[in-house]
């Protein structure tokens, strides 16, 4: 039972993505649509199982997932859906706008559905090597994704990422090997030396002069992955130029995976090092983020741009929530990365739809768009005060949470920082969005064909986090309950 | 075919140094053409070095995976690399950011800088840990180095490449490298990865007209 949930949350996505490839047009569409709705269903009810019943190991010990992993595994494939419920119209734009070769199609939706997979797999797996093995075969798919539209600036943006990803990965790998090393000295050589939940168990008798080098290589590794500043010189490029649709997943759930390897190291290093190593570097690199995002906010000039270092600010926050731990900032973690990812991925379909109409990303020009796309536009102003942390929503509770909970652990002076630099932001944020909204109004372009249907997918997530603010039932506060203990080490 | 333990030290000491001279001369030389060469050569000798180890230890999952490096980094690789350099306009790196001689200087550096870390590291209990640690450091560095002070698109992907031997090279002085199915993933994705590189830089040929990264200017702030 729990096999086949596995084989259809990562086989089918991957399966159909081969079909796509070679089936092209239409049917591609079709094949992406099918395969993704299987594994959504199948991965909730996975998820569900281990919410209801504890961790699930499957697959002789490759597999396990605790709360933490369900969590990850739900937020990942909710994003997919959104972006592959997306990428129909900004393909049909394409089309219109006669910028799609013959196969292009089936392509999109080939590595779409394969990075979906890899992004799956990565929170399943118990083994840190094929944890690194599944976000480095992500890194390569996107990258694809990335200069997908063959511009001049795609490709410099594919590359920048391509080289920038490679060095990172490169990191990554280090860490991992070092945490091996470390664990092989304890454990001796057996395959389980690089299972999270065996180098939990065993953290206290790890040589801790290793453990620390491995959580700096990692945290420089997974952290390129993650757009920490200084290691997120790929990321505004990257967002800004890929596919609208591989922003919104690239954004809402391709950094999110890459903190989650960040924080299984973390929770290792916790083990062996105690709290105090790795929170103070988490803390550290979680401010430095969102201050170096911020003067880029208020005077950003490209939309696409501005939601990307938005982006880099939200990870950068999340990155704090972990480094204070305690419970109150955890539970803020969990609320925080899923709802971000929500409203993210939302905002960068109904930006993307803007820009294709106006030809243009700059925020001067486009002016007006209440008045002239009504759906992205509202989608556009309700998710940028979502991101800005206003209530009613779950990012401004879990924004709440996570500075409350860094004051009670004792970080008083870095969560008065955080929050100065979250409202400056919101400020910077609100102003472009306002412009964008009711501005003067540049030169029209061509409306896209506006669908009911399109007005729904927008509208439900974003629902969903301004509800989010104000009622958690409790099946769901139960299941963030869990994500929570396992983050702040208890259960493995 | 067996090594004894003792020589087979001896050949990795062997190969580590000469994979420390060919960092030196790819971080030195301006030449695309010259540097796929010494990277193809190095990559080759890292191959051997873990070959060489997996003899000496029996360890099967490190001899193919060495053979494995040889066969795909020292020889597909490079292969391709020379295609797409034949049928490019740029052939030497001329305005890299950091000229030959400071990148020499910066490479002689980068050793000493390795080896004082090795030794500092106290780490390495296998026979292979000794000189290939602070080869491995080294190459790494280098590597860095390369990617950034180079500005041609092939250039970046040497240097890539040296990173990645330096890591391979930790892999297996650290830990006898790594359980064999991950080493195969590891490998496996280099693969692409290399793959990937390359159809970047035909797309960079059939847009901008040459590898080069100077073009890619564009996206700022």
């Amino acid at each position: 039972m729990i096999e086949l949930l596995i084989a259809l949350t990562v086989g089918i996505p991957t399966l159909a993505g081969v079909a796509a490839w070679f089936a092209g047009g239409r049917r591609a569409t079709e094949l992406a649509l099918g395969g993704l709705a299987i594994a959504l269903v199948s991965g909730l009810a996975l998820s569900g199982l281990v919410f209801a019943n504890g961790p699930v190991r499957a697959l002789d010990g490759l597999v396990l997932i605790d709360a933490f992993g369900a969590y990850m595994l739900i937020l990942v494939l909710v994003v997919a859906g959104i972006a592959v419920a997306g990428s129909p119209a900004h393909l049909a734009h394409e089309q219109e706008a006669d910028r799609l070769r013959r196969h292009d199609a089936g392509r999109y939706y080939a590595l779409l559905l394969w990075f979906v997979a890899g992004l799956a797999a990565v929170p399943l797996l118990d083994n840190l090597g094929l944890v690194w093995v599944g976000i480095e075969a992500t890194t390569i798919v996107s990258a694809l994704l990335v200069g997908f539209a063959r511009t001049p600036d795609a490709i410099e943006a594919a590359w920048k990422y391509l080289i920038l990803g490679s060095i990172g990965i490169g990191f990554a790998l280090l860490g991992t090997l070092l945490l091996y090393a470390s664990s092989v000295g304890v454990l001796g050589e057996t395959s389980d030396a690089l299972d999270w939940t065996r180098l939990t168990e065993i953290a206290p008798r790890l040589d801790p002069g290793l453990v620390r080098l491995a959580f700096v290589f990692a945290l420089a590794g997974y952290g390129t992955k993650a757009g920490l500043v200084p290691f997120h010189t790929w990321l505004p490029d990257a967002h800004s130029q890929a596919p609208s649709p591989i922003s919104a997943l690239l954004s809402g759930a391709g950094l999110a995976v890459a903190l989650y390897a960040l924080a299984r190291f973390h929770l290792v290093t916790v083990g062996a090092l105690g709290p105090s190593f790795s929170s103070t570097l988490l803390v550290g690199f979680g401010l430095l983020s969102l201050a170096v995002a911020l003067p880029f906010i208020v005077a950003q000039g490209d939309l696409k741009r501005l939601l990307a270092y938005s982006s880099i600010e939200h990870l950068g926050l999340a990155t704090l929530a972990l480094g204070f731990g305690g419970q109150l900032a955890l539970l803020g973690f969990s609320l925080h990365l899923i709802c971000h990812g929500l409203a993210k991925a939302t905002v960068f379909l109904a930006a993307g739809r803007l820009v294709a109409e106006r030809g243009s990303r700059r925020i001067g020009r486009l002016g007006d768009s209440l008045a002239r796309s009504p759906a992205d536009g509202r989608a556009l102003v309700v998710a940028a005060l979502v991101l800005a942390g206003l209530p009613p929503s779950g990012i401004f509770v879990a924004e709440l949470a996570i500075l409350f909970g860094g004051v009670q652990a004792g970080w008083g002076l870095a969560a008065a920082g955080a929050a100065t630099i979250l409202a400056l932001a919101a400020a910077g944020l609100l102003f472009h969005v306002v412009r964008v909204s009711v501005g003067p109004a540049g030169p029209l372009g061509e409306p896209c064909a506006s669908a009911g249907a399109w007005a729904v997918l927008l509208a439900i997530p974003l629902g969903v986090v301004v509800v989010a603010g104000l009622w958690t039932p409790s099946p769901l506060a139960a299941a963030l309950e869990q994500v929570t203990i396992v983050l702040g080490g208890g259960g493995g | 075919m067996t090594i004894d333990p003792r020589s087979a030290s001896e050949i990795v000491d062997v190969c580590a140094a000469a994979i420390v001279v060919l960092g030196v001369g790819l971080a030195a030389t301006r030449s695309i053409g010259r540097s796929i060469w010494l990277v193809a050569i190095q990559s080759a000798l890292v191959g051997m070095a873990a070959v060489t180890v997996g003899l000496a230890t029996g360890a099967g999952h490190l001899l193919t995976g060495g053979l494995l490096a040889i066969g795909v980094k020292g020889v597909v690789v490079p292969l391709v690399l020379g295609s797409i350099l034949r049928r490019s306009a740029v052939r030497r790196e001329r305005h890299p950011i950091l000229g030959p001689r400071a990148s020499l200087i910066a490479a002689v550096a980068i050793i000493f800088v390795a080896t004082a870390a090795a030794n500092g590291a106290s780490l390495g209990a296998s026979v292979a840990a000794r000189s290939a640690l602070p080869a491995a450091i080294a190459e790494v560095l280098t590597g860095l180095l390369i990617v950034m002070t180079r500005r041609k698109a092939l250039s970046l992907v040497v240097g890539l490449l040296v990173f990645e031997n330096g890591v391979a090279l930790t892999a297996f002085s650290l830990t006898y490298g790594m359980p064999f199915v991950v080493e195969l993933g590891v490998l496996f994705d280099l693969l692409i990865a290399v793959v990937v590189a390359w159809v970047y830089a035909r797309r960079m040929l059939d847009v901008l007209g040459s590898t080069s990264t100077d073009q890619l200017r564009s996206l700022r702030g």
